[in-house]
């Protein structure tokens, strides 16, 4: 985009930008996990992007291009304030979700009064397993574009997506179990 | 196809819409034959439904007014800027402006009426937000005031219609400052306004011409929303709701005033 006259530039980004408040403030609340960081998140998200916005090209996704500067000043926040490391769960639980319970029950509805459980378990998640769930099933970001956001190879992003599932099923179906809505898994002797 | 089974990576491809049509047509076969890899397939769709189905939380009510806050101070650091940077910022202003002309002559008339119409909807469809809440009139016309509208507002009260204030937003409505408010009345309607400085003059043709106590009304009617159009003074007054036409323009009739 060509460089813009202040006014036109603030315009076209209240009209282009700020409508994704909501979308950006979820996922920021879904990463951080407090209402408080999130909004910081995202203030701060909306500023650089204002400060750069003669680099984004008009037409093209916005939210892809919002959610990349958010994922990247939470990276950068959370390497400086030396919280936990940002590790993939270990081998062992990727072997146990491997298994297959051999069970033909049919799995509850996920409507909407699994909002809590739904959530309590993507916080669960290790963080690169949650972002992969936040931009391709929450924010519907085709794998290339949440790839580019999250910075990484289309083949990541493909893989930690799959595992964030896997695991999100054993999480729910562990609820679904001791609510009542599955049986407990009867394996053969 | 007995003993193979895809890897699960391949089955959530399927999932995604992501395989070829030869490759996806060979894994629906495997599918159809293969209860462990429907379960998979089973399982996945169940969390990929569940999570994108995940309610949204509504953003803090003052975090669009921080926004503004924070690319306000960013505007008034640019103002500050270099004489290369304001020299650079002039050309390229004269050039925007010329395409802002190409744009203009090419697209006719300015549609305020579709403009203030998709305001609206995105307000019912909760992806524009208030910058602030209160049910209070003047207190809205104080946060105008704050946030530097140029111009006077008046925040109409209109609870002896039914319809209580629920919050305002600074908005910008076809490139210029609007002062924006919001009413709910009963059954849940919307009836939204906005104030502006401009003309009716610039409205396009086709609305329906009225006048009531001296005063000159544009009504326009598009997509179930009806809005009503008036001056005080040099701002331009909008009402607009999906309620019954008659009803917004008796609105418009209560409250417009001579200026």
């Amino acid at each position: 985009m060509m460089a813009l006259d202040p006014e036109r530039k603030r315009a076209l980004f209240e009209a282009t930008a700020l409508p994704l408040t909501t979308a950006l403030y979820n996922t920021a609340l879904r990463l951080t996990g407090a209402s408080a960081d999130a909004s910081d998140l995202v203030q701060e998200t909306f500023l650089r992007a204002y400060r750069t916005f003669e680099n984004f090209s008009l037409g093209t996704n916005c939210k892809a291009w919002l959610l990349t500067i958010l994922y990247s000043i939470h990276i950068n926040q959370r390497k400086r304030a030396e919280h936990t490391t940002i590790a993939l769960p270990p081998e062992e639980v990727e072997a146990l979700l491997d298994e297959d319970a051999g069970d033909d029950q049919r799995l509850p509805e996920l409507d909407e009064r699994w909002g809590p459980e739904v959530d309590r378990a993507l916080g669960d998640l290790a963080e690169p397993l949650r972002a992969a769930i936040l931009l391709v099933d929450i924010e519907q970001l085709p794998y290339e574009e949440a790839a580019a956001a999250l910075g990484w190879p289309v083949g990541t992003l493909r893989s930690r997506l799959f595992r964030a599932r896997k695991r999100l099923f054993a999480t729910l179906e562990g609820y679904a179990r001791a609510t009542g809505y599955l049986r407990k898994p009867v394996r053969p002797e | 196809m007995t003993g193979y089974h895809p890897l699960g990576e391949e089955i959530q491809d399927f999932a995604d819409g992501r395989l070829t049509p030869a490759r996806r047509e060979d894994l629906e076969a495997h599918l159809a034959t293969c209860p462990q890899c429907g379960r998979e397939l089973e399982r996945l769709r169940w969390v990929k439904e569940g999570t994108a189905r995940l309610p949204m939380h509504e953003p803090p009510l003052d975090l669009p007014a921080r926004v503004a806050q924070a690319l306000d101070s960013e505007d008034r650091r640019g103002s500050r800027a270099s004489p290369l940077r304001r020299y650079l910022l002039a050309a390229a202003g004269v050039l925007a402006a010329a395409a802002a002309v190409v744009i203009l002559l090419s697209r006719g008339p300015r549609d305020l009426p579709s403009a203030v119409g998709r305001d609206f909807a995105a307000y019912r469809k909760a992806v524009l937000s208030l910058d602030t809440a209160s049910g209070d009139g003047p207190t809205l016309e104080r946060y105008f005031a704050w946030r530097g509208l140029a111009f006077r507002t008046r925040v109409f009260d209109l609870g002896m219609m039914g319809y209580g204030l629920v919050g305002a937003r600074v908005h910008r409505l076809d490139g210029r400052p609007s002062a924006l408010f919001a009413y709910r009345g009963v059954g849940d309607h919307t009836l939204m306004c906005q104030m502006f400085e401009g003309s009716l003059d610039e409205l396009p043709q086709g609305g329906e011409a009225r006048e009531h106590n001296g005063i000159e009304f544009r009504i326009f009617k598009q997509h179930g929303l009806t809005l009503v159009f008036w001056m005080e003074g040099s701002v331009v007054c909008v009402l607009v709701s999906d309620v019954p036409g008659e009803d917004v323009v008796q609105l418009a009739y209560a409250k417009a005033v001579k200026v």
